[in-house]
């Protein structure tokens, strides 16, 4: 009797296999969609957003400009206004809202350039370095402090007091070296410019080219102190 | 999760390893469902003998829902899977003497293995002959080159070319599927029955 109940539903075996063929190729149909985790997992995410890497100093940035590296790529990530207004040197402007939009993809997402994302400060350079890494896009690098911190360091070096070390002081000419590159005027590099061409003029040119000869010397004896 | 290899789940190095394990296992299954007979195979085309063509199509489905559910459920990113590149015209002349030798020496190439391995003379000289073939082909690259590596469209699937849903082609794919095996015992109960 068994035997005759299993040769029946075994004669159906093909039939019973066509019908859960159907039901799961219809169940992926009737799933209901959701939305796909896009990019790189969580956890990658997480692990590089940590990792400081990304960060690039602006005296690191400025070498890279005025050696004229051909791999580098700047994007502003400010709004239009404040790029026309302020920006660094051939630097695109890439608003932070428009940094998914198709047409800066392929800015972004490329092997060639090591591109550079900055904003007035670190933070909105850093939401737009998250979006783009989340979507896998590689060599991205945010200029730590941003515009201001370029400011504070290269186009205005901060001076450094006679009881620093060494290094402060080489690190300030070149920030100094680094804002003429980038057009900055300092008065007594301007002065001493002028100075060839009124050679008989009267007197009061002389005194600040003397303050000038004075400065220099100050500083070469604090350089050898340390 | 997966895919396995491409996510350096299983390191690359290992892939040759499983690819012959996996070979050993496809050759003995070919081998254990009769697939190394060449009349068995021929039986396609002359209509007294479905078996190759309900089970490759049948693979094919099974793997193609799995893979989606798989990718449904997230333990498959199938964006990372391999695509084969289609090669259009290199595609259709290579399978236009692909079917032609399949006709005359009844075998496809991984049957033909599979027979050698359990002795077949016609297998050896099949297998011999697409040694041939393949000798011809290599001294005649430069004459076929622009075909081989012409009218290439990238790694396309039907979903980019046609714009389908997948989940829709897949439905619709296994329903033909299921109505062509059924046309196809119904040939094979019309025609006269060979002894093989």
């Amino acid at each position: 009797m068994v035997n005759r109940k299993l040769v029946k539903f075994l004669s159906l075996r093909y039939k019973i296999l066509a019908f859960i063929f159907i039901v799961l190729a219809g169940g992926l149909v009737l799933l209901p969609k959701h939305e796909k985790q896009e990019g790189i997992s969580p956890e990658k995410l997480l692990a590089n957003t940590i990792n400081p890497e990304r960060y690039i100093s602006t005296d690191a940035l400025a070498e890279k400009m005025i050696n004229q590296d051909p791999s580098l790529l700047l994007i502003d990530v400010r709004n239009e206004s404040d790029y026309k207004k302020y920006t660094l040197t051939n630097a695109i402007n890439i608003p932070l809202k428009n940094i998914l939009d198709e047409e800066s993809e392929p800015y972004l997402n490329q092997d060639a350039y090591d591109v550079i994302l900055f904003s007035n400060d670190h933070f909105h350079a850093d939401q737009a370095w998250i979006l783009c890494t989340r979507l896998g896009y590689k060599n991205l690098h945010v200029l730590n402090g941003g515009i201001n911190s370029w400011y504070n360091t290269i186009i205005n070096p901060k001076m450094p007091t006679e009881d620093m070390a060494h290094t402060e002081f080489e690190l300030y000419a070149f920030r100094k070296a680094a804002s003429m590159y980038f057009g900055v005027a300092y008065p007594e590099k301007v002065k001493k410019a002028t100075v060839i061409k009124p050679v008989t003029k009267p007197s009061i040119t002389a005194a600040p080219k003397k303050v000038i000869v004075k400065k220099k010397k100050k500083k070469l004896p604090i350089e050898g102190g340390c | 999760m997966g895919p396995l290899i491409p996510y350096d789940i299983i390191p690359f190095e290992w892939s040759s390893i499983i690819a012959i394990i996996i070979g050993l296992c496809f050759g003995f299954i070919l081998e254990a469902s009769g697939f190394s007979s060449s009349r068995k195979l021929a039986g396609v085309f002359y209509g007294y003998d479905f078996a190759v063509f309900k089970v490759f199509f049948t693979a094919a489905i099974v793997s193609l829902i799995g893979l989606l559910y798989m990718d449904y459920l997230g333990h498959i990113d199938i964006s990372m899977l391999y695509i084969h590149p289609t090669y259009l015209w290199g595609a259709i002349i290579g399978g236009a003497i692909m079917g032609i030798g399949f006709i005359a020496g009844g075998f496809c190439p991984g049957t033909s293995l599979s027979a050698v391995a359990i002795g077949k003379i016609d297998a050896i000289i099949n297998v011999l002959g697409i040694m041939v073939g393949v000798f011809i082909f290599s001294e005649l690259y430069p004459l076929f080159e622009p075909i081989y590596n012409g009218y290439f469209y990238g790694n396309i699937t039907l979903e980019d070319s046609l714009g389908i849903n997948p989940y829709w082609f897949v439905f619709i794919l296994t329903i033909v599927a299921i109505i062509m095996f059924a046309v196809t015992d119904m040939i094979r109960k019309r025609v006269k029955k060979v002894f093989y």
